[in-house]
């Protein structure tokens, strides 16, 4: 990475680490809310944007984690890390097992499986004691914005360095084989079935912690909640948007849309959701490879880029 | 054992019903390999058309059926057309995202046009009902059962048995030749499309006959077509067809025998199964 | 010779379809073993069955002597078994020295963890089958000959033991397929054992050492080149009719 790019980064972060300091509490939970989703993106990232296999079912991961927490917490008195390494331990046990049959399916089978898998979900913890059934957990409330703040920024930065790291080694080299082309990979030697389980597990791992910083957050989780299928279709558009299979693309994806959705609903309550819709309709028509990649190719092609961009998808 | 008798009946009335809500989309996306997630939002249209059709109009919401029907394959085709055709060479993957903005779209307008009221279409009718032997036949939900068989094999053979269909049927397997006959495919993939709305419009009239509607109801109807198409296998109209009656006999046995929250679970574990086990569906060839 | 590649008695069945019947023949180490056959002969499906795509009905699959019939395709790609693709599969997203990289990173005995090591392994295969400028390239944007060429980079990167050349002179003009020719010599002077499919019978004839030839499935022929080609079952088989 060139010392310019690695510079401006690090200024990004700090400026994005200060924002407890100069910004009010409603940013700082604005903040969290965006940071939050913005991991979630990244980690769909890893088995969407760079393996080529779009999960519709990344809530299950993130509600896994909050629950991990939530119990972990609340059940047996253990301290928040036990309890986030436990989340994360609880979506990696799922990502293992239910990723190998799951895994097996291709394009929208696999999307429709998983979604199917995280409705299943909610109905299923509804009934576990532990887990407090159709009441939920209440945990031990840590009234901190700003801590929460920081361990979320932290956990986007580790989370799209990790990303990072995959564009520049075998494992992921391997992934992206794999989406370009998965039976000329197993051809030349990769693994293709231990390759996606691993990026199923370490999607997994960074929406388990997602969700469990969000749980001691919020303080109170219910099934519905922390398995809320309507993120999954949040943090998929918001990686798409930015430009999946790229390093910052989520990132941007999920900071523009949180913007915009915050920007249209303290404007005009209802007409947010319609516009969101119209965004996304456009968005696939003209920007289909995401906001990154129309930075980069507007400064060549300017105005032609979107007429390029159907032409090529045009019956 | 009448009670067993009943609910069985009752699942098979309410499949005949979802087997026509699943009828369009499991024809879009076998054909025209469009994954419409915003399926359940049209069938939400249809059945607010039937209601203003009913209510301001007064005209019987069966016998209404086909302008609610046309009216929306006049939809389709414009969407088609106008929006759907400028992505249909794009990833797959952007079918899904379109049609989700669309679904999110149509949920606001229904919303913004309708308020979120609950409505239902109560024809005078609506309350009789046979006795048929041991169980009963609700007269609504009954001819809601009639029409949706009608359809379906309506749907059956027009596909595979008129010229149009053969037409449709070839454009989705092999473009290049069907433009090198003649066939237009922009035109043809739009009314494919008209058509897959026109059942998910007269699916909505039908299903206000039977149930509640309001903005939001699309979603899980969405998620119970997919369903159905997976479960039945997208090739086949016939398929589908058994899929809703395997899917409302389900549904009727598990809310009877464990609980109305677990219809779902019910339904989407199925799903799962049958994706793990025998994706082309019960009655599909190999996707 | 030792034979390096073993195929004993092969079947394979396609629902009601009998694409390979009862093949045997063997590859030497350092022979050049040419295939030919009509279109439909169940040639490429053999290729399949080899390098693991496909598993076989029956019979027995042997590499340096071990049975491999059910390893999947990726570990017979560790083990050193190379091939190319006749519908060309590159990687589209990908730069072509990346392409040949995957190839470097996860080909035989497991390949090389390090990218950069795997990038230089890559520009030198592609230098060898005169590739190198196009390197910085998409894989999209390479015509036909510069495509059949990436496969034969990207298998070579594997550091392959044995190589499965699929239809890789098909399209080709006069002077690419000597070109092609020269490469697949290079190849064997390496070490590698070769098994091309072929179509182009006057190139598949200089370049071989032997010839199989494969009809409905089954083999008809196994000799010298010469000998193959005025056998008349094959001349029948593959040209539909007598020649003097």
């Amino acid at each position: 990475m060139k010392a310019g790019r690695a510079i401006l980064a690090l200024a990004a972060v700090a400026a994005l680490a200060g924002v407890p300091w100069y910004g009010s509490d409603v940013l700082v939970q604005f903040g969290i809310n965006t940071l939050l989703l913005a991991v979630l993106a990244q980690g769909w990232n890893v088995i969407g944007g760079y393996t080529g296999y779009a999960s519709f079912g990344n809530s299950v991961f993130y509600g896994l984690g909050s629950y991990g927490v939530a119990i972990a917490m609340v059940q047996w008195e253990l301290p928040f890390a036990v309890g986030l390494a436990f989340g994360v331990a609880l979506a990696v046990a799922f990502a293992l097992l239910l990723g190998l049959p799951v895994l097996r399916l291709r394009g929208h089978y696999f999307a429709i499986a998983t979604l199917a898998l995280a409705q299943v979900m909610t109905a299923i913890v509804s009934n576990i004691a532990l887990a407090g059934q159709n009441i939920g957990l209440v945990l031990p409330p840590l009234n901190n914005d700003p801590l929460f703040y920081e361990l979320s920024l932290g956990l986007l930065v580790l989370a799209t360095l990790t990303v990072a790291w995959l564009t520049r080694s075998k494992f992921g080299f391997g992934l992206i084989a794999i989406r370009e082309n998965e039976e000329g990979a197993a051809v030349m030697g990769v693994n293709t079935t231990l390759y996606k389980v691993a990026a199923f597990a370490l999607s997994g791992a960074f929406s388990a912690l997602a969700g469990g910083i969000h749980a001691y957050w919020i303080t109170f989780l219910d099934p519905e909640s922390a398995f809320d299928i309507g993120l999954n279709v949040k943090m998929i558009i918001m990686a798409v948007f930015g430009g999946a299979g790229t390093i910052l693309g989520p990132v941007v994806g999920a900071f523009s849309l949180s913007a915009i959705s915050e920007l249209l609903s303290s404007e005009v309550t209802s007409a947010a959701g319609l516009f969101f819709g119209a965004v996304i309709v456009a968005a696939v028509v003209l920007m289909p490879r995401g906001l990154t990649d129309l930075l980069r190719r507007y400064r060549k092609s300017g105005w032609r880029y979107f007429i390029e961009n159907i032409r090529a998808h045009k019956l | 054992m009448n009670l067993l008798a009943q609910i069985l009946v009752n699942g098979i009335l309410l499949g005949g019903l979802y087997a026509v809500m699943a009828q369009g989309l499991a024809l879009v996306w076998g054909v025209l390999n469009i994954v419409n997630l915003a399926h359940g939002a049209f069938i939400m249209l249809g059945a607010y058309a039937s209601w203003y059709l009913y209510t301001d109009l007064g005209v019987d919401p069966f016998l209404g059926l086909p302008v609610t029907a046309a009216a929306l394959f006049v939809l389709g085709y414009a969407l088609q057309r106008g929006l759907l055709n400028l992505i249909v060479r794009a990833p797959m993957f952007n079918t899904l995202l379109i049609t989700f903005g669309l679904e999110v779209v149509l949920t606001y307008l229904a919303q913004l046009a309708f308020s979120a009221d609950f409505r239902a279409i109560n024809p005078p009718y609506a309350g009789n009902s046979y006795a048929l032997g041991p169980v009963t036949l609700p007269m609504a939900r009954l001819a809601a059962f009639g029409v949706a068989l009608a359809l379906t094999l309506g749907m059956w053979l027009f596909l595979l048995h008129s010229r149009l269909g053969r037409a449709i049927r070839a454009t989705a397997q092999n473009l290049v030749a069907a433009r090198l006959y003649g066939v237009e495919p922009r035109h043809l993939y739009a009314v494919t499309f008209g058509l897959g709305l026109a059942l998910a419009g007269a699916a909505g009239g039908l299903y206000g006959t039977v149930s509640q509607i309001n903005p939001y109801i699309g979603a899980t109807l969405t998620a119970k077509c997919f369903a159905i198409s997976i479960i039945g296998g997208l090739d086949n109209p016939l398929g589908v067809m058994v899929g809703g009656l395997f899917l409302g006999i389900i549904e009727s046995l598990t809310t009877l025998y464990v609980g109305p929250t677990f219809a779902d679970v019910a339904s989407f574990g199925i799903l799962v199964l049958v994706l793990f086990l025998r994706p082309s569906g019960l009655l599909g060839r190999a996707a | 010779m030792t034979a390096i590649l073993e195929i004993r008695n092969v079947t394979r069945r396609f629902a009601g379809l009998v694409a390979v019947n009862q093949v045997s023949f063997t590859l030497g180490e350092g022979e050049i073993l040419g295939l030919i056959g009509p279109n439909g002969a169940g040639k490429t499906t053999l290729v399949s069955l080899i390098s693991g795509t496909l598993e076989p009905t029956h019979g027995e699959i042997l590499y340096q002597g071990r049975p491999i019939g059910n390893l999947p395709a990726y570990r017979r790609a560790r083990l050193g078994i190379g091939r190319t693709f006749q519908i060309m599969r590159p990687f589209p997203g990908l730069s072509v020295l990346d392409n040949v990289a995957v190839g470097a990173l996860f080909g035989r005995g497991g390949g090389q963890p390090d990218l950069a090591k795997a990038r230089e392994q890559a520009r030198a295969c592609l230098d060898f089958v005169g590739l190198g400028r196009a390197a910085g390239q998409r894989a999209e944007e390479l015509g036909g000959p510069g495509r059949k060429r990436l496969e034969l980079a990207k298998a070579l990167a594997m550091q392959p033991r044995i190589l499965l050349c699929d239809e890789v002179m098909a399209g080709l003009n006069l002077v690419e397929i000597d070109e092609v020719i020269e490469v697949i010599r290079k190849l064997r002077a390496a070490g590698i054992s070769v098994l091309v499919i072929e179509h182009v019978i006057k190139a598949i004839k200089s370049l071989s050492d032997r010839l199989l030839v494969l009809h409905h499935g089954e083999k008809i022929a196994d000799g010298a080149p010469d000998e193959v080609l005025a056998d008349a079952e094959v001349v029948q088989a593959y040209l539909g009719r007598q020649r003097a």
